[in-house]
């Protein structure tokens, strides 16, 4: 799937001001030129109101820019016939899964989306076979999803989109709410199609060791991005980000404390495996 | 005792047949002054627990114990459990309904029957206490604050009403890593200035762990362990089997414990591991 290298969006210049703040000095979003390639697993991280989701819903066609534009697969956001056919393309899975879990069985709800594209019943039911089988749901059919648990309720949402085949997910937060295991499940379910499928995905995270796993991390500060780049650079610009009130990876932040303590430790550490392997080869010799 | 739980039960939807028995004999105890933590998978019972502890569910079986008080015996006086037992909801925030941060902040006073100086006096100190500008904040729209300040109102809102005990749902979903930091330095301050007992359920132990005294884990209804902080966290791989993990820099020090080295692992935050691996790279030297 990865030798088609095209750019799946593709924001130029975008700008956007939420109605009513015409008269605020900055806009929620300004002046972001950002590409997502097929395939790719971009991670947003910014402050809380930087203006991450505003971007994902201007990705999504579910808002207009006010200046610049939005591609997806070529085609403008704000082209209103074809706003279906690009929330199709990237499909969006919101912070909270009870905002986007619609019927009464799992089911149902993996198809609504498909019911709406008026696909026939055969085609319908074949795709919730398939990716309820990769998200591990098959068993949970028949559940009602609000009776479901917080891991299980996420993997619904994101199979409801998977459905409609996107070439790309959107998600914001979708780990907030979840412990440590249906975090893994979630995330490792979106990871495996992304691997495997080419799915693109861009990611909106608060945790340093999620950003750390995207293919790149992009940051947002007040609408504007900042900077970009692979995690191992990203994710160990500490200065900035704590100017920011971000943090690197706990391994990223504790190699930097210990390097001004004179241990000779790479740059460029991510996670715990590298951190270790590091001082165990080095100054933790044995 | 000071607050706590004796057998507890609860049964959801009793004698249908979707009955869920949420908990199942629960016994337990935080001291007066506690920095407690309530931790376990999704679905363990724990938003079930802590609704209990200040009267919005009744017990099917057993009692919840607050001092004088007991819930579950008959004439209990509701109101005065919950002018002493504060619950912050999970994403509090989305509960707004008040036009002004100040009359956000002085419902619940004045829903208790509060005269109107004595109210305006718990929503400054209320609002001092989260540390926000109470003459900048007080007759602002809720929506017009950030996130981060949305979740020190919505702390407000309940610490108007004086609580003794303090009972957080999930406090930092949502939040950036320095919003994340901000409330739990607050809830430290609160807990060893002023003696509020607190009570927190996360499923994010990275910014907590170190603040604990004592920890509490659901599984499935039961309490499956309950002790000091260090007794529990040691317990890393009963706690990996039941879901859930340790902070990330305690993770570090499990590693390096794994790879042979004499590393204590009762470490939850930076500095402690900066120090540890520094202790360690002299006694190696010797």
């Amino acid at each position: 799937m990865k030798s088609r290298p095209e750019i799946l969006i593709e924001a130029r210049e975008l700008a956007y001001r939420y109605p009513g703040e015409e008269n605020i000095s900055s806009p929620a979003v300004y002046g972001v030129n950002l590409s997502v390639k097929r395939g790719e697993y971009v991670s947003l991280i910014g402050p809380n109101g930087s203006g991450k989701t505003t971007l994902l819903k201007l990705f999504n066609a579910l808002l207009a820019p006010t200046e610049g534009e939005v591609l997806v697969e070529g085609i403008s956001t704000t082209e209103e016939e074809k706003q279906v056919e690009i929330r199709r393309s990237c499909g969006m899975i919101f912070q909270n899964p009870d905002n986007q879990l619609v019927a009464t069985t799992v089911e149902e709800d993996i198809a609504f989306g498909l019911e709406n594209l008026e696909l026939p019943s055969s085609e319908i039911r074949k795709r919730v076979e398939k990716v309820s089988s990769a998200l591990g749901l098959k068993h949970l059919l028949k559940h009602p999803p609000h009776m479901l648990s917080g891991g299980e309720k996420g993997r619904v949402a994101i199979a409801g989109i998977l459905a409609m085949q996107p070439s790309c997910i959107l998600m914001d937060e979708p780990t907030a709410m979840l412990d440590s295991k249906s975090r893994q499940d979630v995330l490792g379910a979106v990871r495996h199609l992304n691997r495997e499928q080419g799915l693109a995905v861009v990611h909106v995270t608060h945790f340093p060791e999620e950003a750390a796993r995207a293919d790149r991390v992009v940051i947002i500060d007040q609408g504007r991005l900042i900077e970009q780049g692979p995690p191992s650079v990203i994710m160990n610009k500490l200065q900035l980000l704590h100017q920011l009130g971000l943090q690197g990876t706990a391994p990223s932040e504790l190699a930097a404390l210990l390097r001004k303590d004179g241990f000779s430790i790479p740059e460029e550490i991510l996670n715990c495996q590298e951190l270790v392997q590091s001082l165990c080869t080095s100054e933790l010799k044995i | 005792m000071y607050i706590g739980t004796e057998n507890l039960s609860h049964i959801y939807m009793p004698g249908t047949p979707y009955a869920t028995k949420a908990l199942d004999e629960v016994s337990f105890s935080v001291g007066e002054g506690d920095f407690a933590l309530l931790i376990g998978p999704s679905g363990s019972g724990k938003s079930t627990l802590i609704q209990h502890l200040n009267g919005l569910l009744k017990p099917t079986g057993g009692r919840v114990v607050f001092e004088d008080l007991e819930l579950g015996a008959e004439n209990v006086d509701l109101l005065s459990l919950r002018k002493r037992v504060g619950l912050v909801f999970q994403m509090a925030e989305e509960h707004f309904f008040s036009e002004t941060v100040y009359d956000e902040v002085a419902f619940a006073p004045r829903n208790l029957g509060l005269e109107e100086d004595l109210v305006e006096q718990n929503v400054r100190s209320a609002l001092e206490n989260v540390g926000l500008d109470w003459q900048e904040v007080c007759h602002r729209h809720p929506f017009q604050l950030s996130s981060g300040q949305k979740r020190l109102v919505a702390l407000a809102a309940v610490l108007s009403i004086k609580p003794e005990v303090l009972i957080l749902d999930e406090p930092t979903a949502g939040l950036d890593p320095g919003g994340r930091l901000h409330l739990f330095d607050l809830l430290r301050m609160l807990n060893q200035q002023t003696g509020l007992t607190v009570l927190v359920c996360t499923h994010h132990m990275d910014e907590v762990a170190a603040l604990a005294d004592k920890v509490l884990v659901l599984n499935r209804g039961k309490v499956v362990m309950a002790g000091p902080a260090p007794d529990i966290f040691a317990r890393r791989q009963e706690l990996n089997d039941l879901g859930l993990s340790l902070p990330e820099i305690t993770e570090v020090m499990h590693c390096l414990a794994k790879k042979g080295l004499p590393a204590r692992t009762d470490i939850y935050t930076l500095e402690q591991a900066r120090a540890e691996i520094n202790s360690l790279k002299r006694r190696l030297k010797k």
